[in-house]
């Protein structure tokens, strides 16, 4: 129930992952908290769908390692019935020549296949998995730590900035050196001075690009790499962990923590407008012109929407409304759904279906990765896209259950597809099935006969996206992860600790930082922000 | 009994000159080495056909820095820039908008141009004939580059600190530079980050919607890089067409009278004439050292020279790897100084003309042909170019960057003739397997060239009477720039300020005493910009207490 006369402490626009983090946390901070989503499900991107009668796929995002083990944690999700399962196989990545690179959850088991590789990689790899996890701890302080107040620094921010120059010491010398050198750097230039590989390097080089509009020669694609890895194990094979029930389970596991802890959440409730008064945010107004006050209005949409969409211009203003405007949201992402009659069978993976229990990666290389990127510039969808895939039915039955016997689902990230195409390639609508069947055809290539065996295929692309989670130019990660949007500048300079625009107004969705994926960790570090405005109680 | 110096100077390049110049105007008995005939490393004057006079690698300036030019007394010593003005860009028919209308409404020759010239007025009128929005985004964007140009002056002169370092009194240029940040606006604050971090075709796209100035504004952010112009970081190259300073007039550009070795004579003079000793054919073999001290050097003749300092203009990798003997720098310096990333982008094509060109977009001779003439019609059209070179192939339509240099100095060539200098991207160092070496491909490279010239002015072909093509095999076989790239380095994000040349060694400083870095390897980097060699002369002078004088 609202606060005093009607009025609630905070409402929070949409119930994406980390909305309901934030949610969940001001609620427990014994805020008054209203959740609004305009869907008739929550969870957002992290959710789990009906792909056919009794197949049930992930949605969007199909991992949830990254999620904060804080979180899990702080909310009881495991008592709010969150089940993790975690695969030693972390990636996978099959060539057409029968050829494969494996990188597991054990750093020795990786070694050991890579000595058939390159004896060299065999050595270098704990090396730097090693540096990746070192340096992913002092990403991982940064991440957790909010950027500091450069207008007006208070003492709260010398603190935080002593803190992180300490952990930035700890680095020692040649690591302190290391990162500043590593962050700007071109992944593929990043794996190249560890590995002589191509395959390797590829495998690895994935996770810099993976959702980005970006290829591996793009300078940058190092630091989402390491903050890939940042807080949680992924190291430099990356995590790979499902949610049992897809990551659906984890949207109703934090949902029953955030209603737990006391918040209202309100489904197909579609924010129109963020009210203001005198440059202070007062509350929000839904399509059907239900009006709703509160102290706070806390945002789980992206920053563009939120900005452009839902404020009101006046109350935005022009400079800050074309700086909003100029926000990179360039989703280059699409999402293949597919039910299988059968496990298909890799030509890589024969006699052991281990392999296909992580991380499925056809990237052949690290040219052929930036060529899948090449076609995207100048817009148009990559004929041999990257793929992730993942067949969650293997080790959770339970998105099959009630399948016909040995049907499978797999869930594949796709790129690159371009939200806007060129003027000569038409409109999605045109081109959706055509994309799907690029899909298939790479798959063929490393799992020949795959195609046979599909009973159902969804197609998501970056187009659908937008419509379906409101992401802005189809953009999973809200808002592109370059140097241009990170820290202190993510979405906005001036506009990069959760406080956005007008006061009154916070960011907790994935355009804040320190971004985007199921980390949960903008949600958690906005909550921070605002109990610590509006009062409420820090546990 | 050998000769003795206080500090030898390893190249005759314009940094290897310039710190030459400053040290013996302190009067330091100084000797400068160069390995050629002629003076100048990247910036000289050589006839390389009877009569005609080329700017055979670098061929324009806009960025030396102006204390040098007042300090040591360039314009004394022979120094004469001619404005360069305006950019030309050529369009295909039925690129961009239909032909423009001459006054007689007869059809101004074939497809489209865009021509910006130094008389804002006149561009801004340009530009409205493309787009309103573009024109009037033009004067903000002009204004708010010359603030952010003016904030970022300093950092050119700043000696970067080692961040990982627990001495915090490097730090203080820093606190200075963290105070003027302060005083920006929020909107400039964000641009600057802007500038740093995005790629030059997007930070644009801010602004302008019109493709070919989009183009050929990035295109100043990839030249001399391996980068294209949708590469992040290429937007804060942007910055130094506008730091460009000759008579302290932003934004103007000019070529050297007598082509950029005129620009290297003058500092040579100045140096001779505060004493130092400028010795030509002079080829270091060696650096010498003793109990991991530098001691001299020999030359190749055998000759040796002792030296309380060596001063190295020539890049990082040639010094340390080239020039000490194995051993004499321990492994991980030597393993950082392997990975410091040269991969030579650029190539040049000189051309001797019987007659100027015409442009079938804006026909016969004119103003337009006096300034730099820019083959980037879109941006497509430049990243299309990078693609090429991404997987080790040359660009087959590359961006050319033309200059006529006899148009405003006729004594470049016979009357009536002309000299053509065309920079071209991309031309990658590392070509890809099975296409050869680059001396298999210079010639279809040059063919290249002179095709892409040709969609845009068709009768060049009948106009040449000479070529000479240099690929970056050329550049380092002639110069000695590693991998022939132009800045002596990548000029790319992780390979600037306090991690140029090496993380922990960007203060000119090695790790060998008395061994010093002044030339492009070091912060602030390539360009005729001299500032290396002026800070390393002046912290070289610091470290041993002499006033810089």
């Amino acid at each position: 129930m609202a606060g005093p006369r009607g009025r609630w402490d905070a409402v929070v626009i949409g119930g994406g992952h980390n909305a309901l983090v934030a949610a969940a946390y001001l609620a427990r901070g014994g805020l008054h908290t209203l959740v609004l989503e305009r869907r008739e499900r929550l969870g957002g991107a992290a959710d789990t769908s009906e792909l056919g009668p009794g197949i049930r796929v992930p949605t969007l995002a199909h991992t949830v390692g990254r999620l904060r083990s804080s979180i899990q944690r702080d909310l009881g999700l495991a008592r709010h019935g969150l089940s993790l399962i975690a695969p030693e196989v972390r990636v996978f990545a099959p060539r057409a020549d029968g050829g494969a690179v494996t990188l597991w959850s054990d750093v020795a088991a990786t070694v050991e296949g890579l000595r058939a590789v390159s004896s060299p990689d065999a050595a270098a790899y704990p090396v730097f998995d090693r540096r990746v996890r070192v340096l992913g701890r002092f990403l991982d302080e940064l991440a957790r730590s909010i950027p500091p107040d450069i207008a007006s620094p208070g003492l709260g921010d010398a603190l935080a900035g002593l803190k992180l120059g300490r952990s930035f010491r700890g680095l020692g010398r040649d690591g302190a050196r290391a990162i500043l050198r590593i962050l700007p750097m071109a992944v593929a230039d990043l794996v190249a001075e560890s590995f002589e590989s191509d395959a390797l390097r590829a495998a690895i080089a994935w996770r810099g690009v993976r959702y980005g509009a970006v290829g591996p020669w793009s300078a940058g694609t190092a630091s989402v790499l390491l903050m890939d890895g940042a807080g949680n194990d992924g190291g430099a094979a990356g995590e790979t962990v499902f949610a049992r029930g897809g990551p659906g389970a984890l949207s109703d596991a934090l949902v029953a923590a955030a209603r737990a802890a006391g918040a209202k959440i309100r489904l197909n409730a579609e924010v129109a407008t963020i009210t203001s008064r005198d440059g202070r945010a007062t509350g929000v107004v839904l399509a059907d012109g239900e009006e709703i006050q509160a102290r706070s209005v806390v945002s789980g949409a992206d920053p563009k929407r939120t900005l452009l969409g839902l404020l009101d211009p006046v109350a935005l203003g022009p400079s800050l409304g074309w700086r909003a405007g100029n926000i990179r949201t360039p989703g280059v992402v699409a999402k293949v759904n597919l039910a299988l009659r059968a496990l298909p069978r890799f030509i890589a993976a024969v006699d052991d279906e281990r392999l296909l229990h992580g991380r499925i990666l056809v990237a052949p290389g690290i040219d052929p990765m930036e060529r899948a990127f090449d076609a995207s510039k100048s817009g148009r969808w990559s004929e041999t896209p990257v793929l992730e895939a993942t067949i969650p039915s293997i080790v959770d039955p339970s998105l099959v259950e009630s399948a016909q016997p040995g049907t499978h689902v797999m869930s594949v990230v796709a790129q690159y597809a371009p939200y806007e195409l060129g003027a000569s390639v038409g409109s999605w609508d045109d081109n959706r099935e055509a994309f799907g069947d690029a899909v298939i055809d790479v798959l063929e290539t490393v799992a020949p006969g795959i195609s046979a065996l599909v009973s159902h295929r969804q197609i998501l692309t970056p187009v659908d996206l937008e419509s379906r989670f409101g992401l802005t130019g189809g953009h999973p990660m809200h808002v592109e992860a370059g140097l241009d949007a990170f820290y202190l500048w993510r979405p906005l300079l001036g506009h990069g600790r959760y406080r956005l625009a007008i006061d009154g107004l916070y960011l907790c969705g994935s355009g804040a930082h320190p971004g985007g994926g199921i980390t949960g960790g903008p949600g958690q570090n906005a909550a921070r922000e605002i109990l610590h405005d509006l009062g409420g109680r820090r546990r | 009994m050998p000769q003795r110096y206080d500090a030898v100077v390893i190249g005759g390049g314009h940094n290897g000159l310039i710190s030459a110049a400053y040290l013996a105007r302190a009067g330091l008995k100084t000797v400068v080495l160069e390995k050629r005939h002629v003076l100048g490393g990247a910036a000289v004057t050589e006839e390389l056909f009877p009569g005609f006079r080329f700017s055979v690698f670098s061929y324009v300036v806009s960025l030396l820095r102006p204390e040098i030019i007042r300090e040591l007394d360039l314009p004394r010593h022979g120094l004469d820039i001619l404005p360069l003005d305006g950019t030309f860009t050529p369009l295909h028919e039925g690129e961009g908008r239909p032909a423009p209308i001459g006054p007689d409404g007869e059809k101004i020759g074939t497809g489209d141009y865009l021509w910006r010239v130094n008389d804002h007025g006149r561009t801004v009128r340009e530009l409205r004939r493309w787009s309103k929005v573009d024109a009037e985004a033009y004067e903000e964007y002009g204004q708010l580059m010359v603030d952010m140009a003016r904030f970022i002056k300093p950092i050119l002169s700043i000696v970067p600190p080692d961040p990982a370092s627990n001495d915090p009194r490097p730090l203080l240029p820093l606190a200075g530079l963290a105070r003027s940040f302060q005083r920006l606006t929020e909107r400039q604050q964000a641009v600057f980050v802007q500038l740093m971090t995005m790629s030059a075709a997007d930070f644009l796209g801010q602004w302008f919607e019109t493709d070919p100035l989009k183009a050929t504004m990035s295109a100043s952010g990839i030249i001399g890089t391996y980068q294209g112009v949708r590469s992040p970081g290429t937007a804060y190259v942007l910055l130094h067409h506008y730091m460009g300073e000759i008579d302290g007039a932003f934004r103007a550009w000019g070529i050297p009278k007598g082509g950029t070795g005129g620009i290297s004579n003058a500092i040579a003079n100045a140096a001779r004439a505060n004493g130092a000793e400028i010795r030509t054919e002079a080829a270091v073999a060696r650096i010498l050292t003793r109990g991991g001290r530098a001691t001299g050097v020999a030359l190749e003749s055998g000759e040796e020279i002792a030296a309380d300092a060596v001063l190295s203009s020539v890049d990082v990798r040639r010094t340390f790897i080239d020039l000490l003997e194995p051993g004499t720098v321990d492994d991980d310096f030597t393993a950082e100084v392997n990975r410091f990333k040269f991969r030579g982008s650029s190539g040049k094509v000189n051309l001797a003309l019987d007659g100027l060109p015409s442009f079938t977009a804006l026909p016969g001779e004119g103003e337009h042909l006096r300034g730099a003439i820019s083959l980037s019609p879109s941006i497509d059209d430049m990243e299309r170019a990078y693609d090429d070179a991404k997987y080790g192939h040359w660009s087959r339509k590359p961006y050319v960057d033309i200059v006529i240099p006899t148009l405003v100095d006729p004594s470049m060539a016979p009357p009536g003739k002309h000299v053509m200098s065309c920079f071209v991207q991309y031309a990658p160092y590392h070509l890809a397997e099975g296409l050869g070496t680059w001396d298999d491909n210079r010639e279809a490279f040059g063919d290249a060239v002179v095709d892409r010239i040709a969609e845009f002015a068709p009768d060049i072909r009948e106009k040449i009477l000479f070529r000479n093509v240099q690929t970056p095999l050329d550049i380092e076989r002639t110069t000695g720039l590693t991998e022939g790239n132009i800045f002596q380095g990548e000029l790319s994000l992780e390979q600037l300020f306090f991690s140029r040349p090496v993380p922990g060694w960007a203060r000119f400083r090695t790790p060998v005493r008395d061994l010093w870095l002044c030339g492009s390897s070091t912060h602030p980097g390539g360009g005729i910009m001299g500032a290396n060699g002026r800070i390393a002369a002046i912290e070289l002078l610091k470290a041993h207490g002499r006033k810089v004088a």
